[in-house]
C-alpha cells in the first residue's frame, strides 16, 4: 500500500476496504487492450474454452487439440475466450466555477474520481483520469494495477489549477485523445454558457458508457444572498444584477430545478447515465448507494 | 381643514424634487455589492424575464419604493401643516360653570342644551393636560361645586357627566362669587365660613356655558378670572311660553273667578297657539291666543334701566346705540282671560298644545283654596279702641274674633281649648296667662310669664322714637303722630327677640319666638287704671290711623289669615311657607313627582318647605288626615327662562363678556400625526428591506 494514499485527504482507509470489494460493471462489453479479468467478446489466451476451429496453416501450434488429432486425425485449435481488461475514463471539470464551496466542487469531483479509480485499479482495470484542460500534448496518465494508487492520487492532487476550457471544447479534447471505448465518468457542474448538450453529443458519438455526475455546492442549491448585488462570474466576469426578493429567490429555485430536470432529460433520453449529487453528500455514500443503484458499481 | 403653507417656494421646490430623486435613484444603477459566484448562468436565466418586463412593472413591484416615496408625501403633507377647526383650552386652571337652570332643558339643538354644553366641557377636559387643574361648578339660580379644583380628567368627566338639569331660573352671581373665592386672593366663597377647596389664588380661566338668560351681576370684579363666555343654544328657537298664570276673584260677581294667562313668543314668526284649560284634570275652556313675534324697539335710557331691572342680562344689539337710547328686543306677549265658575278647592292648569323647544314653560297651574278665617281670642276687662278696630268689616273678613273677660283664663275649658290650640292669635289686654297657650299671643301692657320675659321700670310718657317699616307688624304703622302716651315699660324679650318699637325708655313693642309661636309684648296699657283708680285711655295711639292698621297687621301676621281664593304661585327652588289650618305638630307635603315630605312646625306655626325644584301642583296634608288640606303650585314664570334667544353677551359686575362663537376656535394641527405615521412608514420600510419580505 503506498504511503501516499493513507495521507491523501481524497481517500480513507476506512473507504479503500470498502471499495476494495466493488468493481466496475459496464453494461456494455468493449474490446481492451490488455488482458484483463474481464472476458471479452474476442477469442483469446484464457482457461475458458470457446470453440473449435479448422488449423490453417500459420496458427499457433501451442493451441492445436492433440487429442482430436489423435482420435480423427485432423487438426482443431481450441478457441478459449478472452479475457481483457476495461477502460475506465473520469474527465473531470476542473473550470474555475468547479472550485466553489466547502468542500469545494472540485475537490468533491477528485474524490469521486479517486473512489472510482481505486476501484478500476483493484480490478485491474485500465484507468484513466482527466480533465476537461488537459492538453492534446500533455494526456493524464493511464494507469492499472492496485500499485498505481499512489500515482493516481498525485495525479489528482496535482490538480488544482482551474482551467477555464468550455465544456464542450474539453470534452472534444478528451475524446480525440482516447479513441478507446469504456466507462466514461464525467465530473461537472454543467455549468456552461454555451450549454451541456454540444459537449454531451460527442461522447455519444463515442458509444462510451457514460455516467455524468453533476456537482453543485449547497450555496448553488440554496443561495444565501440578501441585499442588492452584482454577480460576477469567475469564469468569464460576467455580470448579473439582481435584487435579492423572495420572488427573485422562488425564481432561481425553480430555474434550478428546471437546469437539472433539463439535464437528466437529456441525458436519459440518450441512454446515459445522469447523477446530481451536492458536496455535502459523502462521496462513500455517493459510491456505496447512489452509483450502485445506477449500476455503475458491483 | 385648512392648511398653512409653512415653506418657501424655494424650500417648495426642493421638497418637490425629493419623491422623482427618489424615483430616478430607482432608474439608476444601484450601487450594489459587488459578489463572485460559480456562475451566473442560473441567475441570468432568473431574471432573463425580469428583464423583459417594463420598467413600470418593476416598479410597481418595488414595496420599498412605494414606501419611500409614501414617507416624502407624508412628510410634505406634514410640511403644509393641515388643521382643523377644534377647540383647545388656553392656560393651565380652568374653571367650568356649567348652566342647569331651566332653560338648558330646551331642545332647540336636537337634544337638550345642557347635554350639549356637557359634552362640549368634556371635549375641552378630554384636552387638558396631566398638569392642568380644574373645576366643574352648576348653577341654576344656586350654585353647586360640583368637583373642586382637580387634575384628575376621569373624575372632571364623571362630574360633569353627573350634572342635571334643573326647573330652576339663572343666576350666575353665586357661581361666580364661588369661582372668584378660589382664583383671587383674600376672597372665600361665602364669608369664611365655606371655602370650598385648598386652591392658590392663581389666575384662571372661567369657560361659562349658559344660554345667557342670567340677569346682570352687579358689584363683581373678576380679578384674576378670565371670563370666556360660549353661548349655547341655537340663534333662532322657537318658544311660546306661559309667563304668568293667576286667578282672581271676579270683583262683580263673587261666585265667579277669573284666571289671567300671559304668553310671550321668543321666536321672530308671529303665532297663534291653542291654550288648554283643565279644572282638576277636566276640560274646561281653550282658546286660540294670537302672539306677535320678537320686535325690536329702540327704548330710551330710562326705560332700559328699568328694563334692565327685569331682563338682567343687557341685551344690547349693535344698532345705533347711544346717546342713552338703544335698541332692544323683546318677545311678543298676549294675554288671555277665562271667566268660569267659582269652583272652590282646585287645581287650574293651562296648557299650550303646541310643541315647541321648550316644554316646560308650556304648562302652568294656579291653586285655588279655601279662604282661611284666623281664630282669634280677645282677653280683656274692656277696651273699646281695641273692639271697635277689631269689629271692622275687613277684620270680620279675616278672622273670627271672640272677646272674653280676663275671668275665662282660669277656667279649665279655656285652659284646654288653648293647650288644644283652637286659637291662632290671643290677644290678653291688661291681663297676663299664667300659662301661655299653644297659639300666638299680644300682650297688651304685660310681658309672657316665660322665661327670657322681663319687664323694666315703668316710667312715666314714653315717646316713641322708631317703628320697624320692614316687619310685617309694623308695616305701615306711623306712630309719628302719637303724641302722648301715660306710661309705660321697656321690655326686654328673649334671646332672638326683636323690637319692633322703641322708645326713648327702651324697646316698647317686642316679639319673640317661643316653641313655634311668637309673642309680642307691648310696654304700655291702651286702657287702664290711673294713678288715682279710675279707669281711661292711656295713649292717644287709639285715634291715630296707625292703630287700626297695626290691629289689621296682628290679625293677618299672627292670626295668619288666608284672604285670597287664588294662593301665590311660587318659583322653582323658592321655600314656601305653609300654615296649616289646624294645630298639628307635622304636615305632609306631597310634590308633583310623587315624593313625600314630612314638615315639623317652626315659629309661627308654619311649616317650611323648600323642596320646590319641580314644576306642578303639591299637596299638603296636615297630621295625620287622609285629605288635601292646601295646595301649591309652583310655576317657571320667567320671562327670561322662556326667551331662548342665547345671548350674545353677558354682563359681569364691570366687564361685558362677549360671547365665543360656539366653541373657541384653535387650531388643532395634524402635521405631528403626519410625521409619526410617516416614522412608522420608514420603520415598516426597514422591516421590509432587512426581512425581505414582499407583500
Amino acid at each position: 500500500m503506498p504511503p501516499s494514499a493513507t495521507d491523501s485527504p481524497l481517500l480513507s482507509p476506512q473507504m479503500l476496504a470498502q471499495l476494495e470489494r466493488l468493481e466496475l460493471v459496464s453494461r456494455k462489453i468493449f474490446r481492451g487492450r490488455l488482458k484483463g479479468e474481464r472476458r471479452s467478446r474476442r477469442k483469446g489466451q484464457s482457461v475458458e474454452f470457446a470453440d473449435f476451429r479448422n488449423y490453417v496453416q500459420g496458427d499457433d501450434l501451442r493451441f492445436v487439440d492433440w487429442n482430436l488429432y489423435a482420435r480423427l486425425d485432423k487438426l482443431f485449435l481450441k478457441l478459449f475466450l478472452e479475457e481483457e481488461d476495461l477502460h475506465f475514463y473520469t474527465l473531470i471539470d476542473t473550470s474555475a466555477s468547479m472550485t466553489f464551496g466547502d468542500p469545494s466542487k472540485l475537490q468533491h469531483a477528485k474524490q469521486l474520481a479517486a473512489a472510482l479509480g481505486f476501484i478500476g485499479l483493484c480490478r485491474a482495470d485500465r484507468v484513466k483520469i482527466e480533465t476537461l484542460g488537459t492538453s492534446l500534448a500533455k494526456p493524464g496518465p493511464t494507469l492499472r494495477g492496485r500499485a498505481s494508487l499512489w500515482r493516481m492520487l498525485e495525479y489528482l492532487d496535482g490538480i488544482d489549477e482551474p482551467s477555464n476550457v468550455p465544456l464542450a471544447k474539453g470534452v472534444k479534447d478528451f475524446c480525440l485523445r482516447n479513441s478507446g471505448q469504456g466507462i466514461l465518468v464525467l465530473i461537472t457542474d454543467l455549468m456552461d454558457k454555451a450549454g451541456y448538450e454540444s459537449a454531451l453529443r460527442f461522447l455519444l458519438a463515442r458509444q462510451m458508457d457514460v455516467y455524468v455526475v453533476q456537482v453543485l455546492s449547497p450555496e448553488e442549491m440554496k443561495p444565501d444572498l440578501k441585499g442588492d448585488l452584482r454577480l460576477v462570474d469567475c469564469e468569464d466576469q460576467d455580470v448579473a444584477e439582481i435584487t435579492v426578493s423572495r420572488p427573485l429567490l422562488d425564481r432561481y429555485q425553480k430555474t434550478l430545478a428546471a437546469f437539472i430536470d433539463g439535464a437528466r432529460d437529456y441525458c436519459t433520453r440518450r441512454g446515459m447515465n445522469y447523477l446530481m449529487t451536492t458536496t455535502d453528500t459523502p462521496v462513500d455514500t455517493l459510491v456505496l448507494n447512489y452509483l450502485r443503484q445506477r449500476g455503475l458499481v458491483r | 381643514m385648512n392648511l398653512i403653507n409653512a415653506l418657501s417656494p424655494l424650500q417648495w421646490a426642493l421638497l418637490l424634487a425629493v419623491p422623482p430623486a427618489i424615483l430616478s435613484l430607482y432608474f439608476l444603477k444601484l450601487k450594489r455589492h459587488p459578489i463572485e459566484v460559480p456562475s451566473t448562468y442560473l441567475w441570468s436565466r432568473t431574471i432573463e424575464d425580469l428583464h423583459v418586463n417594463s420598467i413600470w412593472q418593476k416598479l410597481r413591484q418595488s414595496l420599498l419604493l412605494f414606501l419611500q416615496i409614501l414617507v416624502v408625501v407624508l412628510a410634505i403633507l406634514a410640511c403644509l401643516r393641515p388643521g382643523f377647526r377644534g377647540t383647545e383650552l388656553i392656560g393651565d386652571r380652568f374653571i367650568f360653570l356649567i348652566d342647569n337652570s331651566a332653560s338648558m332643558s330646551a331642545t332647540d339643538l336636537g337634544r337638550t342644551r345642557l347635554s350639549v354644553a356637557q359634552e362640549r366641557v368634556l371635549d375641552l377636559i378630554n384636552q387638558m393636560k396631566s398638569s392642568d387643574v380644574a373645576m366643574v361648578i352648576s348653577f341654576s339660580d344656586v350654585q353647586r361645586v360640583e368637583q373642586s379644583f382637580t387634575h384628575s380628567r376621569s373624575q372632571l368627566r364623571q362630574r360633569v357627566n353627573r350634572i342635571q338639569p334643573t326647573q330652576r331660573r339663572t343666576d350666575l352671581s353665586d357661581a361666580l362669587r364661588a369661582a372668584s373665592g378660589l382664583a383671587n386672593p383674600g376672597r372665600t366663597s361665602e364669608a369664611g365660613t365655606n371655602d370650598y377647596q385648598v386652591a392658590e389664588a392663581m389666575p384662571a380661566t372661567l369657560y361659562i356655558y349658559s344660554d345667557g338668560g342670567v340677569p346682570t351681576v352687579p358689584d363683581f370684579s373678576l380679578g384674576n378670572l378670565e371670563p370666556v363666555y360660549i353661548p349655547i343654544g341655537e340663534t333662532a328657537p322657537e318658544n311660546v311660553g306661559i309667563v304668568s298664570f293667576s286667578t282672581e276673584q271676579n270683583q262683580e260677581k263673587p261666585s265667579q273667578m277669573q284666571a289671567y294667562a300671559r304668553l310671550e313668543n321668543s321666536g321672530t314668526e308671529a303665532v297663534t297657539v291653542e291654550v288648554e284649560l283643565t279644572l282638576d284634570g277636566e276640560f274646561l275652556d281653550a282658546a286660540n291666543v294670537d302672539i306677535p313675534g320678537r320686535s325690536v324697539r329702540t327704548i330710551s335710557a330710562q326705560e332700559n334701566a328699568s328694563t334692565n331691572e327685569d331682563e338682567g342680562s343687557g341685551e344690547a344689539d349693535d344698532g345705533e346705540a347711544g346717546g342713552g337710547m338703544r335698541e332692544d328686543n323683546l318677545p311678543g306677549a298676549a294675554g288671555v282671560q277665562f271667566d268660569l265658575d267659582h269652583p272652590g278647592h282646585a287645581v287650574l292648569k293651562l296648557a299650550i298644545k303646541e310643541q315647541d323647544d321648550f316644554a316646560l314653560d308650556n304648562t302652568a297651574y294656579s291653586v285655588v283654596n279655601s279662604p282661611r278665617q284666623a281664630n282669634v281670642l280677645v282677653v280683656t276687662p274692656g277696651n273699646e279702641s281695641l273692639e271697635l278696630a277689631l269689629s271692622t268689616s275687613e277684620a270680620a273678613r279675616i278672622a273670627t274674633v271672640k272677646i272674653e273677660p280676663p275671668s275665662l283664663l282660669a277656667t279649665k275649658e279655656h285652659l284646654a281649648d288653648a293647650e288644644a290650640g283652637i286659637f291662632d292669635l290671643i290677644i290678653y289686654d291688661q291681663c297676663v296667662p299664667t300659662v301661655m297657650p299653644a297659639a300666638n299671643t299680644m300682650i297688651i301692657g304685660g310681658v309672657p310669664p316665660v322665661d327670657g320675659w322681663s319687664k323694666g321700670e315703668v316710667a312715666s310718657r314714653p315717646v316713641i322714637i322708631d317703628t320697624d317699616p320692614a316687619h310685617p307688624l309694623t308695616q305701615l304703622v306711623q306712630m309719628g303722630d302719637v303724641k302722648y302716651n301715660y306710661d309705660g315699660f321697656p321690655v326686654t324679650g328673649p334671646p332672638g327677640a326683636s323690637t319692633l318699637m322703641d322708645a326713648q325708655i327702651g324697646p316698647l313693642l317686642v316679639i319673640g319666638q317661643r316653641a313655634g309661636f311668637e309673642d309680642v309684648a307691648l310696654g304700655m296699657d291702651i286702657v287702664g287704671k290711673y294713678s288715682d283708680g279710675n279707669v281711661g285711655p292711656k295713649t292717644e295711639w287709639p285715634i291715630r290711623r296707625s292703630f287700626p292698621v297695626f290691629v289689621m297687621n296682628a290679625l293677618r301676621y299672627l292670626g295668619g289669615a288666608r284672604t285670597s281664593y287664588s294662593t301665590e304661585s311660587q318659583q322653582p327652588g323658592t321655600a314656601v311657607k305653609i300654615r296649616s289650618s289646624l294645630p298639628v305638630d307635622q304636615v305632609h307635603v306631597t310634590s308633583p313627582t310623587g315624593d313625600v315630605t314630612t314638615l315639623d312646625r317652626e315659629a309661627q306655626n308654619t311649616f317650611v318647605y323648600s323642596a320646590t325644584d319641580t314644576v306642578g301642583v303639591y299637596d299638603t296634608r296636615e297630621g295625620r288626615a287622609r285629605e288635601v288640606a292646601q295646595r301649591f303650585a309652583v310655576n317657571m314664570f320667567s320671562s327670561r327662562e322662556s326667551d331662548l334667544r342665547p345671548r350674545t353677551e353677558v354682563v359681569l359686575g364691570y366687564e361685558t363678556v362677549e360671547g365665543q362663537s360656539a366653541s373657541e376656535p384653535a387650531r388643532k394641527e395634524l402635521w405631528k400625526w403626519l410625521l409619526l405615521i410617516a416614522l412608522g412608514v420608514l420603520v415598516f420600510e426597514w422591516y421590509v428591506y432587512n426581512r425581505r419580505v414582499y407583500l
